[in-house]
């Protein structure tokens, strides 16, 4: 099943990539795994998820430049 | 290494044509002459050679570090062809020298009277130095290799460091069977079974026999049941032995390591050969490194301009605090760690010589970060279990997904779903989801900060992405579908 991974990243030899796509051509649950778990990697891909805000970010970089400006002394 | 100085391709083909007319500095090419002379004349070198090496110049120090390089360049070799690396450069074939030197009767090459060594090598207290202490440990006694490069004890930490990492801590192969390939053969075949006979005509093979290794020699090692990092080990223990096989020739130390078995280090075949072991994100050798984005402003820091560093922090902060989060599962956590981590980075950035990208080196410096958080505050919760990922993981959500689920839920709706997916999965899974799919480090390079290998990295990966698309599978179902997965197990 690791070829699935690899399947999904477009890194299977062209022989299995082959194979695995006539076994999807006849499994509805195969078919069902991948295309969600595609889905899955697009959508986690797009969102940009934990997004650190710049108003939460500022005041924490100048906690560290404070530090770093007297370390730097 | 004559490329990267930045020497032409027609330069050097001329100095590999001859190098005795290529206009090269005196020094340059006694240097080249007693490299070639103790990697091309089975590793012998007389006391004429070193006399002769002194009298155009060069200096004890300059024929250690040449014997290293030569040595190094011998372990390069023999791993190259052991993995089958595809070599970085077109090759050349480097004729041997014109003269050899070796005057019959005359082979004993001592010119430190004392200790025997072709160097004079001074003395240093084996109860202090820690490279020392480790080699006794290891071989109760300081193996005299080492006892004759004292002139340099950053090159014999950097030897123990190697040792240590290939026959203490890897642990793919038994210590026994690494400490008869470092030897090279000092048991009888009538001692060993089957497949550890195999395992050393494997490795005599690619050290004597180089030009012949193949494929089909490592294929052998595979149907007798040896596992790809066996094979990985194996290969790197041979090309140390064949290190301190040409650095005994060289300094003329007692042959401790390899004697049996002289390696001349082989040519690497012109013809790129596919890659011998499992690796399926190739990689190179670093040897050109590509340009780093960052370097001119870690270059600014490195001379003392703060505001360079305010910079650096900006450009990877969001790339730190999701590294953070994905191994700590809070973000409160995360942002107080991404401080302790900016600091570290600060401390440790004099030294940082560049030889991954700096993205890379301070994301290793927030994942130690986080993860030493994550054992003083969750000793349960654990980055290093690696067992579970080879077992089956049964899918239950079995229906097909609408055809577009991001027409389903607005952006804030979707990031929220994501985030609150992600925090459900074990940190070991979420930090390779979010280094891979949200960060978008290769495989690489996130395999690099986890200390991980390619093969780990990705069935984690998969892993997480599974559990993930479950976690999501009850939002994005289209009605009406249903599948069924009874039996499946990825």
């Amino acid at each position: 099943m690791a070829e699935i991974g690899n399947y999904l990243e477009g890194e299977v030899a062209e022989d299995v990539r082959l194979q695995l796509e006539h076994h999807l051509s006849h499994c509805q649950t195969c078919t069902v795994l991948v295309d969600s778990t595609r889905k899955t990697l697009k959508i986690v891909t797009d969102t940009g998820a934990f997004d650190l805000p710049d108003a939460t970010f500022r005041p924490i970089a100048e906690r560290i430049m404070t530090r770093v400006r007297s370390e730097g002394k | 290494m004559l490329r990267l100085r930045g020497i032409t391709e027609q330069r050097l083909d001329h100095i590999v044509a001859d190098y005795q007319k290529a206009n090269l500095a005196p020094a340059t090419r006694a240097v080249l002459r007693f490299t070639l002379k103790l990697v091309a004349s089975d590793l012998s070198i007389s006391r004429e050679d070193m006399r002769e090496a002194s009298s155009e110049g060069l200096t004890d120090e300059s024929l250690l570090e040449a014997i290293l390089t030569a040595a190094l360049s011998g372990l390069l070799c023999m791993l190259s062809t052991g993995v089958g690396a595809v070599p970085d450069f077109a090759l050349h074939s480097i004729p041997p020298p014109e003269h050899f030197l070796t005057v019959p009767g005359d082979e004993s090459p001592a010119t430190d009277e004392k200790s025997g060594f072709n160097l004079y090598a001074p003395e240093l207290n084996a109860g202090d130095f820690a490279p020392f202490v480790f080699f006794r440990e290891q071989f109760s006694s300081v193996p005299s290799v080492f006892l004759a490069q004292t002139r340099r004890p950053d090159i014999l930490e950097a030897e123990a460091h190697a040792i240590r990492a290939l026959l203490v801590a890897g642990d793919h192969l038994s210590r026994t069977q690494k400490e008869r390939l470092l030897l090279a053969g000092e048991h009888s075949k009538a001692d060993l079974g089957a497949s550890d006979g195999a395992l050393l005509n494997f490795t005599k093979k690619l050290s004597v026999d180089a030009e012949e290794f193949s494929i089909s020699d490592i294929q052998a090692l595979r149907e007798r049941g040896f596992t790809e990092h066996q094979i990985l080990e194996a290969v790197a223990t041979r090309a140390l032995a064949c290190f301190f096989n040409v650095l005994q020739a060289g300094l003329g130390s007692t042959p401790d390591f390899g004697a049996r078995w002289t390696c001349k280090p082989a040519e690497l075949k012109t013809v790129a050969k596919k890659a011998h072991l499992s690796a399926s994100d190739q990689r190179h050798t670093g040897i050109i490194r590509p340009v780093d984005p960052d370097g001119e402003c870690v270059a600014r820091v490195q001379r003392g301009d703060l505001d360079a560093f305010e910079e650096l922090m900006n450009r990877h902060s969001q790339r730190v605090y999701r590294t953070l989060v994905g191994i700590l599962g809070d973000q409160d956590d995360a942002r107080d760690a991404m401080q302790d981590t900016f600091l570290k980075v600060f401390q440790h950035l004099a030294r940082f010589e560049g030889r991954s990208k700096f993205s890379t080196w301070l994301v290793s410096i927030a994942t130690n970060t986080g993860i030493q958080r994550l054992r003083e505050q969750r000793p349960m919760e654990s980055l290093d279990e690696t067992g579970s990922d080879e077992e089956g993981f049964r899918p239950r959500q079995v229906q097909a997904w609408t055809d577009d689920p991001e027409q389903l839920y607005s952006e804030a709706e979707m990031r929220s779903l994501i985030e609150s997916g992600l925090m459900k999965l074990p940190a070991k899974y979420r930090v390779v989801v979010m280094l891979r799919d949200i960060e978008q480090l290769s495989a690489e390079d996130a395999a690099v900060v986890l200390g991980l290998g390619i093969p780990a990295l990705k069935a984690r990966l998969l892993r997480g992405r599974l559990m993930l698309r479950e976690a999501l599978a009850p939002r994005f179902i289209s009605s009406g579908r249903k599948g069924s997965m009874k039996g499946a197990i990825i």
